[in-house]
């Protein structure tokens, strides 16, 4: 490869990695989830969503299997949660949900048909 | 998940607890609220979690590289064939014979990396001093001199001999490992002794049992597989000149971990520079001044990659420094100062740190120049931060019994009636988008 490439490959790489940098660092709003965001993660994860009164419902005649997951932090679910529900911190990626696979499933227990609400 | 594990009946309420409490629904709290002393607090560590497996992983990478320099590179087929004359024993003998290899080799250099870790305890007060971390990034350029060529690194005859001699059985598997240390040292001795005074500047035995294992590993690993499958020798390419870009290669990594080093002797914007200067100045000098023929098909590529990396590791850190927001306005500590934010009911973040720790440095370099954590620091909290990087001062002492602080870094959460929040307490690096939640948590108690 002669100089001019060269230098034309390095001007390239540098304009691609200030251009990365640039998209890193604009600035982001932090979005809130619409409800059409949350159903899509819904549909994709194959599970149902549940509104607040429809569980309030449920939860004053709970089924004999009921199972209420808290997925926040530790601390965040000691501030505060639904009583009587259980406390399974969730990160969400994926090398996390493989190794909580199995926490998850001794938590739930053997009952498929079991009714769990996460929130 | 719960769906993939096979359960049916899985439902998510999105709207979570907030709606449930609004809508005034039974709810439940721990005894243990917010700012309970936590039962016990995790022991602080130099290095631990993701960035130990990282790290683990590069040295594992740097020890294959080793395989590729003109000492270690031509005893591949020596090794090779020593192996290749077992094979006549079986494949499960000439596996265990592999393993006792590798066992011999690990064994040389976790010695050294232990030694290493348990002189380092004094090592480890010595590396807070400027003149002694001058030294170390002078040792690491003269090495790196050794490594560009101009000058020659040899052991004793007598002991290259001793060692280069083949032993029969698993001891002489055993041995030929113990001994690759010492026969490959010229080459990767340089490389090895920056490693070491690495693992002493962190001052802890396993850790550097550890480190070596794993570069033992690395640099044993190639042997090992060509040695199983002793036909594939063929396909290496020939020995020669490239191996002596190699060398200048790991040259450049010394340079660097050099200007690394006195990275906390200078101010940020010089260090920075620094950093990229060595990078750039690694580019021009292993691609554009460098002649080394081809030696094989893929050597000009390697050429080109390397390099390139080189200018983006420059530009990314020039760009990354010159793109960074304001950060957080940080404030020494004083009583009067956590009097007054009692007074106006703010709580308060006290960050211990010293400019020696690089998760200190990771944490106030990205998460506290977060804009988002800076509006709610300005907003909502006093910041207040104590510099560990000296020791003796009565007052940081006194602190550091008060808040039982262990280590750097130490973030300190104080509540709005002045009260610590230990479980929200941190002691190693967190991303921002996971210290924004106890933030708000904190501000809205």
């Amino acid at each position: 490869m002669n100089i001019p490439k060269k230098l034309l490959l390095v001007l390239a790489v540098i304009a691609l990695t200030l251009g990365w940098l640039w998209y890193a660092h604009r600035p982001v709003v932090p979005q809130e989830a619409t409800m059409a965001d949350v159903r899509a993660e819904a549909a994709r994860g194959g599970y149902r969503l549940i509104s607040t009164g429809e569980l309030a419902k449920l939860y004053r005649q709970p089924p004999a299997n009921l199972l209420l997951v808290d997925t926040r932090q530790d601390w965040e679910y000691r501030s505060g949660h639904i009583q009587g529900a259980v406390n399974f911190p969730m990160e969400p990626t994926w090398w996390f949900r493989w190794r909580a696979q199995g926490r998850l499933a001794a938590l739930l227990g053997p009952d498929k048909d079991r009714l769990a609400v996460f929130y | 998940m719960a769906v993939k594990l096979g359960y049916k009946n899985v439902y998510r309420d999105p709207l979570g607890y907030p709606e449930w409490q609004k809508a005034g629904l039974p709810v439940a709290t721990e005894p243990m609220g917010l700012c309970e002393p936590a039962a016990a607090a995790k022991p602080p560590g130099p290095l631990s979690g993701w960035a130990m497996a990282w790290t683990l992983l590069g040295i594992f990478a740097g020890g294959m590289a080793l395989n590729l320099t003109p000492c270690v590179y031509p005893l591949l087929p020596i090794t090779v064939s020593y192996f290749g004359g077992k094979s006549g024993q079986g494949r499960v003998r000439l596996w265990a014979h592999g393993l006792f290899y590798l066992a011999g080799l690990a064994l040389t250099n976790s010695t050294l990396g232990v030694a290493a870790a348990l002189t380092g305890g004094l090592m480890g007060s010595l590396l807070q001093n400027p003149l002694v971390l001058v030294a170390v990034a002078a040792i690491l350029v003269f090495f790196a001199t050794s490594l560009f060529g101009f000058w020659e690194l040899r052991l004793p005859g007598g002991l290259t001999q001793a060692a280069s001699k083949s032993y029969a059985g698993y001891f002489g598997s055993l041995f030929m490992g113990l001994t690759l240390g010492l026969v490959a040292a010229p080459c990767i001795g340089p490389f090895v002794l920056g490693l070491l005074t690495w693992v002493a500047s962190l001052g802890s035995a396993w850790l550097g049992f550890l480190v070596f294992f794993t570069l033992s590993l690395g640099l044993g690993l190639p042997l090992f597989i060509l040695a199983m499958f002793s036909g594939s020798l063929e396909k290496l390419p020939r020995s020669g000149e490239w191996m002596l870009w190699v060398r200048k290669l790991m040259g450049w990594v010394l340079v660097g971990m050099a200007a690394y080093f006195i990275k906390p002797l200078l101010p940020e914007s010089v260090s920075v520079l620094l950093l990229a200067a060595v990078a750039l100045a690694a580019a021009v000098h292993l691609w554009l001044l460098d002649r080394t023929p081809a030696a094989f098909r893929g050597f000009p590529g390697a050429k080109t990659a390397v390099a390139l990396a080189g200018v983006i590791l420059a530009t990314f850190l020039v760009g990354d420094w010159a793109w960074r927001g304001p950060g957080v306005t940080w404030q020494p500590y004083s009583e009067q100062l956590l009097a007054q934010a009692k007074e106006a009911r703010k709580p308060v973040l006290i960050d211990f740190y010293a400019t020696w720790c690089s998760p200190c440095r990771e944490l106030d370099e990205i998460t506290f120049h977060h804009p988002e954590v800076v509006r709610l620091a300005e907003k909502d909290f006093v910041m207040v931060k104590v510099d560990l990087t000296r020791k003796g001062n009565p007052l940081h002492e006194r602190l550091l019994l008060q808040y039982g602080v262990k280590g750097v870094p130490t973030v300190v959460f104080l509540d709005k009636q002045g009260q610590e929040c230990q479980d929200l307490r941190l002691v190693d690096y967190l991303p921002p988008e996971q210290l924004l939640p106890r933030l708000s948590a904190l501000s809205k108690q």
